[in-house]
């Protein structure tokens, strides 16, 4: 076995040169030959006839000469090198042909690879907990909170009498915290119950979870470091369990490291685990108690919506302690906890999942139009090869050789091109897509898009091999093969109409967007920074403190050249977190409060505590009363600038301003100094609130750890910005200060509806282009495959201009038959696109005329170009083409 | 004329070619030649498939080749077996054995043994 295995090793490395065997098995054939002639002579036979004879005897010496090349070892392999230098010679003669494969293939499979992996977290892959399919987040719902959350008041008694879950945990959200020892860093700090980690199936790389004892108010202090923190600050020092570590100014023990793939179900950056060490009777006893955000395991075979049923009397139970009017507008939800994590965006990760593949599949369908005109071009080439004896089976082996050659090339081209959109798509990503700066290319895509070419390739290129080589394309009138070409016109036809579709998509994106950009605003925001400061809780421990600070840097940026204008609010518009606040619990002085349950609560309203220059710094008119003055601001009195909304709600037949309104119940009195123009305040496309400013006075009550500092500007904001910094780092050097622009702030806000308007628009020119490419293809080849009728045509009178229509009238058919077919399609299908959607109605006329038209016009060029070479030619070379 | 042909099992070419080999070198020519001889002309060789079997041994180590001089002068191929080749002739040889008696076992025991044909 050895022996005959090194025997054929030898032959396979020491090869002899072909042309060397080829002589050597001559000279014995003919040796044979002539061992044959001499026994006829022998037998009496002429020499002549005897000759003849062992000739007639021997048959084919070509056909034995293969056989006996065949028997090599390794005479496969040869085969295939055979196979893919004829592959690349057929493509050096027709580089056209190669590179519009390789390009369609390469931006196909690119752009599915792409966009599948930054997909592939938000739509498919497994959250990383242990069952995370059963892992659910529980809570109420209110107008004041846009997600689930739980109340100290009720949560405790939900966890001890649910029944639909085997485990109910809670966290209490992340915060600012300060790591105070010798390398001193800002982190974000996550507060959860003992049982959190276990509820989620999650076990420390290192250490121990927290005990309930640590989970006491006043129990030992405890703290879970994640694994980032362990690795960029501990250098991944195992010793670090049980280390004291100084957080917030307290001394502190490190009890354990999260696995690196850990996260907080709510997404947050969390760099730190503490216990919430919540005073559990207090909080029983409480109304409405701590917020809180509740995670549970479902039991098995329980769904989230038979959960959601099953929690009904404690929801009634919750519905007690809530105040009448809030009642109505109080549910209780259980999700997913990757429904929570998404919401929004699963809709628009569907959407370019769909476009993509849309794409992909108008690549499929040009690169198998371009083959099968490549196997008509060829059907005499592979006659000839036939009748001069390749096998069928080599025959198809040389077809599927090239095909799959181009695939290869393209998957290995497709992925690069992915590598590169994908840093693209990271780079001009909006913040808040979840999982997008994790996305990267790994083995189960890349193997997907390899697979998804391979079989193009096999599938399109086999097709034409399958067919019988007939002697009769030997002839040189051979009609070709009829169904290729009925299939390549459906092929184009669908190409057509998924380009439709992806263009119509755009053109609504692209209208929606515009009107994102072009929305008025209510405010300027040229020339304006904005430096947003969170203090550390440790050091600025009293709002005197605070309100220090915060005056000290406000006269500090006055005094910057060129400083307009300098305010200080807690919010800024248009997005952003602001007060929010219950309408129905405004009172008007001189009216009855509204009470209960009927009235509901009114909706919401958005307020926010302002300095008198906020309205001048953002150039928001005020256009009833007046404006704060720093007088105002060492006053006692309460004072309110309404929105337009607002006061139009509040008083909607009588001027706002003088009136007093108490905002909430047993609140101050305050009275209103003037109604300022609204402003968007619920981001870009949300539906504004009402709105009222809060003077923010230089009393320590109304400050508090944040704030922003705004300053309207003259010189230009880059050159504004480390002035700023400077100043407040003479203030207090070791604080952390984000500064932007009001316009980039807003232009952030716009980056999501600008992603999708970018790729969907790219993916509907990438898919025109190939649309359009596949059209050109088609007619071009219609035209040279009817050369001759257009000749014999032409002799019998028809004029160039007969022939131009007969064959533009083709591509026209095809243009009509797919586009029409697109537009009922995108008519059906663009309502998907309606929440993405702003200002634009989702069957916008003008976009479901526009598209139609560009498309046809871009088709009908198409198809002119080859139509017009047709007209070109001289019927007396057409009449003896070929 | 001719002599009736008799297909050859599957494999068993290589077996002829390595028993006529046994003796010592020869040319393509004589092993034909030879088997038929031998065979009273039951088995004729192609050269379709002689050439090619030749190859295909020798590609496995079993024969070896040699260009010498034939007994007209003339230069002339000849193939003897290699140490490889004697070992696996013996061990198609026991094979060989052993199927065709297992082969006669069952004709003799199938109750009527058909008229011979020839």
């Amino acid at each position: 076995m050895i022996a005959e295995f090194l025997s054929r090793l030898r032959f396979l490395f020491m090869r002899r040169k072909p042309a060397d065997l080829r002589g050597d098995i001559d000279e014995e054939l003919a040796f044979h030959i002539e061992q044959s002639v001499a026994q006829h002579v022998a037998a009496g036979v002429s020499p002549e006839e005897a000759r003849r004879l062992a000739i007639l005897e021997f048959g084919g010496v070509e056909r034995m000469r293969e056989q006996c090349h065949e028997q090599r070892p390794g005479w496969w392999l040869s085969t295939v090198a055979q196979d893919a230098r004829y592959a690349l010679r057929g493509f050096r003669r027709n580089p056209l042909f190669a590179f519009t494969v390789l390009a369609t293939l390469t931006l196909g499979i690119g752009a599915t690879t792409a966009v599948f992996s930054v997909v592939d977290r938000i739509l498919f892959r497994p959250l990383p907990y242990a069952h995370g399919d059963r892992l659910v987040s529980v809570g109420l719902t209110a107008p004041i909170i846009p997600e689930e959350f739980m109340l100290g008041g009720s949560y405790y008694v939900w966890r001890d009498s649910q029944k639909p879950f085997e485990a109910f945990t809670s966290e209490i959200g992340v915060n600012p915290c300060d790591l105070t020892e010798r390398n001193p860093a800002r982190l974000s700090c996550a507060g959860v119950e003992a049982s959190f980690l276990p509820a989620l199936g999650i076990a420390p790389v290192l250490g121990r979870n927290f005990s309930l004892d640590e989970d006491r108010p006043g129990g030992p202090r405890a703290a879970l470091i994640s694994y980032g923190l362990w690795q960029s600050h501990y250098a991944r020092d195992p010793a670090i369990v049980n280390r004291l570590i100084d957080l917030d100014g307290n001394q502190v023990r490190v009890i354990g490291v999260l696995p690196r793939d850990f996260e907080m179900p709510t997404l947050e950056a969390a760099d730190i685990l503490i216990p919430e060490a919540l005073d559990e009777a207090a909080q029983r006893r409480a109304d409405p108690g701590r917020v809180m955000y509740a995670f549970a395991r479902l039991k098995p075979g329980i769904t989230a919506q038979q959960a959601q049923v099953m929690l009904g009397p404690l929801l009634d139970y919750s519905l007690r302690l809530v105040p009448p009017a809030f009642r109505k507008e109080v549910h209780s939800r259980v999700r997913s906890i990757r429904d929570r994590q998404v919401h929004d965006l699963r809709l628009a990760a569907w959407i370019l999942l769909g476009a993509v593949l849309a794409v992909l599949l108008i690549a499929c369908a040009n690169v198998a139009s371009l083959l099968m005109a490549r196997a008509a071009a060829r059907r005499r080439e592979l006659a000839v090869r036939s009748v001069l004896g390749a096998s069928r089976g080599r025959l198809i082996r040389q077809i599927l050789t090239e095909t799959l050659l181009l695939a290869l090339a393209g998957a290995v081209a497709g992925c690069i091109l992915a590598a590169l959109l994908l840093r693209v798509f990271i780079a001009i990503a909006p913040e808040g897509v979840p999982f997008l700066l994790k996305a990267h290319l790994d083995l189960r895509v890349v193997l997907f898009t390899v697979l998804i070419s391979l079989a193009c390739g096999a599938l399109f290129g086999i097709l034409p091999a399958l067919e019988r080589p007939s002697t009769s394309a030997l002839a040189a009138r051979s009609p070709g093969s009829l169904v290729h070409a009925w299939l390549r016109r459906t092929l184009v036809a669908g190409q057509i109409a998924m380009s439709m579709v992806l263009l119509t998509g755009a053109a609504l994106l692209v209208r929606s967007f515009r009107n994102l950009e072009e929305q008025n605003m209510g405010m300027q925001t040229r020339g304006v920074v904005a430096a947003h400061i969170e203090l550390p809780h440790y050091r600025y421990d009293t709002q005197q403190k605070q309100m220090d600070f915060f005056l000290q840097a406000e006269s500090a940026l006055r005094r910057l050249p060129g400083a307009e204008s300098v305010s200080l609010s807690d919010s800024l518009p248009p997005g952003g977190r602001h007060g929010d606040q219950i309408f129905n619990i405004m009172a008007v002085a001189g009216r009855p409060r509204p009470e209960g349950t009927s009235a509901g609560t009114g909706g919401m309203v958005a307020w926010r505590w302002v300095t008198p220059q906020y309205f001048t710094a953002l150039s928001i008119p005020i256009v009833r009363g007046r404006n704060f003055t720093e007088a105002d601001r060492t006053g006692s009195d309460c004072l309110i600038i309404l929105s337009s909304l607002l006061a139009s709600r509040l008083f909607p037949s009588e001027d706002a301003v003088g009136h007093r309104i108490q905002l909430v119940p047993d609140g101050p009195w305050c009275g209103v100094a003037g109604v300022a123009a609204n402003v968007r305040n619920a981001g870009l496309n949300g539906a504004d609130e009402p709105e009222y400013y809060r003077l923010r006075r230089s009393a320590p009550a109304d400050w508090n750890w944040y704030a922003a500092l705004t300053v309207k500007t003259s010189l230009s904001p880059a050159a504004v910005e480390p002035w700023v910094r400077a100043q407040i780092g003479a203030i207090d050097p070791t604080l952390p200060v984000d500064i932007e622009t009001l316009s980039q702030n807003v232009s952030t806000l716009a980056a999501r509806p600008r992603f999708e308007t970018a790729l969907l628009s790219f993916f509907a020119f990438c898919g025109l282009l190939m649309a359009v490419i596949g059209l050109y293809g088609v007619i071009s080849f219609i035209a040279t495959q009817r050369t001759q009728e257009i000749g014999v045509r032409m002799a019998l009178g028809a004029s160039r201009a007969d022939i131009l229509r007969l064959i533009a009238g083709e591509g026209a058919r095809l243009i009509a038959f797919g586009g029409l077919a697109g537009l009922a399609a995108a008519f059906a299908l663009s309502h998907f696109l309606r929440s993405l959607l702003f200002n634009v109605d989702a069957h916008d006329p003008a976009s479901f005329i526009a598209v139609p038209i560009l498309l046809a016009v871009v088709a009908l060029a198409a198809t002119l170009i080859p139509a017009r070479a047709a007209t070109k030619v001289e019927p007396v070379a057409a009449l003896r083409y070929e | 004329m001719t002599p009736p042909s008799t297909d050859l099992l599957q494999g068993t070419l290589d077996l002829l070619i390595l028993q006529t080999l046994a003796p010592g070198p020869m040319h393509g020519w004589a092993v034909a030649q030879r088997i038929q001889q031998v065979s009273r002309d039951v088995l004729q060789i192609g050269q379709g498939s002689l050439y090619p079997a030749l190859h295909r041994l020798e590609y496995k180590g079993w024969i070896r080749s040699d260009w010498g001089a034939s007994e007209n002068n003339r230069r002339a191929k000849y193939y003897s077996l290699t140490r490889a080749g004697k070992k696996q002739l013996e061990a198609e040889l026991k094979t060989w054995d052993r199927l065709s008696s297992a082969i006669g076992l069952v004709l003799a025991g199938g109750g009527r043994i058909p008229e011979a044909q020839s």
